[in-house]
């Protein structure tokens, strides 16, 4: 392991890249609901390199990437509707074992070192999942093997699940906690041995930056400016919002402008839809599904319809990079246009 | 309106809290209040910088937090509120416009108020790279639209700010006034505001700018020595102090307004007595929800009415939660005695 690594220069990363056919210009997760059940077909290479974090630092990733030249952390966003056959090709580039799980609907096996393998499986229920690496766990899930799945209700284009509140927009947030000890040791091919001391916090693999840093508003950097994560919308452009937990501490989602509308946890629709600002995400693979209504900020006197907010996590050290930096953390921006 | 991208971040200015250093990322700046109105209620907010609190253990931790009155030159008391913990708490009515002036001596440090869970303007959010750190007095304008539990706390640095005090509770009646939850909902005899919170002392000796530049702080790792209920120790003084322990009669209903003001996950149990939870973050729930604990994560407010039918000493205990393996690290203790 370590003399193959020894061989070659890893790639090296300004910040996760985003590569996603799924995505459309604007980062919005895009459907199109569709009378028949349709089939997906994916391909992944499982890649390593570097990505640098906040305060300068390179630490080592793993990702289910888009092609054999890139490090995407986490993996496409994936979209498909209940009934739809998805195939998945894996390459995996690198000499470690790996596999693809999504939890209670597939679960690739392993895929050897330098080899390749395709996965076919039926989605059957709507909702939001995690598709990760479940060897070596939760190590090989932690080091960036992970990404979201949205299965739509079949033939809808606006519901969470058949009868749900309905959206007009969705996105899918992937947040992950970095331990950089515990990544190098990885890239070493050990176990960790030292306790998880995360020491920076990314949603879909990037952390904010703020007006006066030469990266603020670069929407390949600043988790506040990436396609992906920065909800953007007018009054009355109700958003799902997917919140899907690949790392390993428990989280406190806050949103600033407007209560969101709390549909499920852990994938459990919610029989009582509360309104709520803060709510706990649990961790290793615990997911939250809210709707964020883009109504005029209740306390707003006189009322607006613009602004930017936040939505950070409340569990201030998630807001840190490095031990300090604050505002560099897991965070990213709500715009009223 | 007001435009982030025109905000000029200020670079190594003098630090304070302490004094030296030199703070990055953050934003001076006091503008007017966009479309000010007379308001029908107003509070006046300082600074202190140089507060302590005495635990069980005879120890002595330095806690910041907001005066009532305005003083913004970082001494104690001279907005004559004192240094509270928590701070001042503010009371408002369903409907009110309300003015929240908060004064910072910008040559010492910088600071805001985020009333979270209000949502208003971004001018008026309080959060420092959205809008601005407040340089002298700045008025926050919103209008108080939905009866229940809040809590104002700065929202400068604010992973060090917070966690040194800087925060009090926030209630908002509804028109009926104080004994009534919400238009519609339950009235109560007795009331409690209950802020769980942890305590990491080796945080509290540090500049109010600490970090923003850059350096390890160790804020990615909170690692809590003490357990508090509205800003009192935990381990024994809440079991009895009247500010956090209560004392009623059969017959009386009791609203607690628990607030998880720490980072760490919580687990509020209620001591055999069951709660039935009306409101949580503000918003009435659509239908009541009866439950004996409460696990709870960060700035999670939950308005709970109990009606003990039973005499007795009912002690409850909030566990705070390690946010990786959920482990019990502390424990914050106080009680509803019934008559």
């Amino acid at each position: 392991m370590n003399k193959r690594m020894g061989r070659r220069n890893f790639l090296k990363f300004s910040s996760a890249g985003i590569a996603s056919t799924l995505l459309g210009s604007s980062g919005l997760i895009s459907w199109s609901p569709r009378a028949q059940a349709a089939t997906i077909n994916q391909i992944f290479y499982i890649t390593e390199g570097y990505i640098t974090q906040p305060d300068g630092v390179d630490v080592y990733f793993k990702g289910f990437s888009t092609d054999t030249n890139s490090l995407t952390v986490p993996g496409a966003q994936l979209i498909a509707q209940e009934g739809d056959t998805v195939n998945i090709t894996i390459n995996n580039t690198l000499g470690t074992d790996h596999n693809f799980v999504i939890d209670g609907v597939v679960d690739s096996g392993v895929i050897a070192g330098g080899s390749s393998k395709t996965i076919s499986f039926t989605v059957n229920k709507a909702g939001s999942y995690l598709y990760y690496d479940g060897l070596n766990a939760p190590y090989n899930r932690l080091v960036g093997l992970h990404g979201a799945l949205a299965v739509m209700p079949s033939g809808s284009s606006n519901e969470l699940y058949a009868g749900s509140a309905t959206f007009v927009q969705q996105y899918s947030w992937v947040t992950n906690d970095i331990d950089p000890v515990w990544h190098d040791e990885i890239r070493l091919g050990r176990t960790p041995g030292t306790t998880f001391t995360p020491y920076y916090f990314t949603i879909n693999g990037r952390s904010m930056r703020v007006p006066g840093h030469p990266d603020y508003a670069n929407p390949d950097i600043d988790s506040g400016y990436a396609l992906d994560t920065r909800l953007e919308g007018s009054i009355g452009d109700r958003t799902l919002v997917r919140i899907l937990n690949a790392g390993q501490c428990m989280h406190s989602v806050h949103f600033h402008a407007n209560h969101v509308e709390w549909l499920a946890r852990n994938g459990q629709a919610r029989a009582d839809v509360w309104k709520k600002d803060t709510l706990l995400l649990p961790n290793n693979k615990g997911s939250l599904d809210v709707i964020y209504p883009y109504e005029i900020p209740p306390d707003s006197w006189p009322q607006v319809t613009t602004g930017s907010f936040p939505m950070h996590f409340h569990d201030e050290m998630t807001q840190t990079a490095g031990g300090g930096l604050y505002q560099f953390g897991l965070a990213t921006t709500i715009a009223f246009k | 309106m007001f435009n982030i991208d025109k905000a000029v971040p200020m670079m190594g200015m003098g630090g304070g809290g302490g004094g030296g250093g030199g703070a990055c990322y953050t934003y001076p700046d006091a503008p007017a209040t966009p479309g000010e109105v007379t308001p029908d209620v107003t509070f006046d907010r300082g600074i202190y910088m140089n507060g302590s609190i005495t635990m069980d253990d005879g120890v002595s931790i330095e806690i910041w937090g907001f005066t009532d009155g305005g003083g913004g030159m970082g001494g104690g008391g001279m907005g004559g509120g004192g240094n509270q913990f928590p701070s001042p708490a503010m009371r408002v009515t369903e409907g009110q416009v309300v003015h929240t002036n908060l004064s910072v001596n910008g040559m010492m440090w910088l600071h805001t108020i985020h009333h979270h869970g209000i949502e208003p303007s971004q001018e008026n959010d309080g959060v420092g790279h959205y809008s601005f750190d407040v340089d002298g007095t700045y008025t926050y304008q919103w209008k108080a639209s939905h009866a229940g539990t809040y809590f104002y706390h700065c929202h400068t640095n604010t992973v060090l700010h917070a966690e040194m005090g800087m925060y009090g509770g926030l209630i908002i009646d509804p028109p009926e006034g104080p004994g009534t939850l919400h238009s519609g909902g339950p009235t109560y005899d007795v009331e409690a505001i209950w802020a769980c919170d942890e305590i990491d002392s080796s945080w509290h000796n540090k500049n109010w700018d600490a970090g923003t530049c850059g350096g390890d702080e160790g804020f990615n790792s909170l690692n809590p020595d003490y357990f508090i209920i509205t800003g009192v120790d935990g381990a024994q003084s809440a079991l009895t102090n009247p500010a956090v322990a209560v004392t009623m009669n059969r017959g009386q209903k009791l609203l607690v307004r628990y607030i998880c003001a720490g980072y760490l996950p919580q687990r509020i149990n209620f001591g055999g007595l069951t709660a039935t939870i009306h409101i949580s973050d503000g918003r009435v729930l659509p239908n009541p929800v009866q439950v004996t604990e409460i696990e709870a994560s960060s700035a999670e407010r939950y308005d709970c009415i109990f009606e003990p039918t039973e005499a007795g000493v009912y002690e409850v205990s909030c566990d705070f939660l390690d946010w990786v393996t959920g482990a019990v690290v502390g424990t914050a203790r106080t009680r509803i005695t019934v008559n």
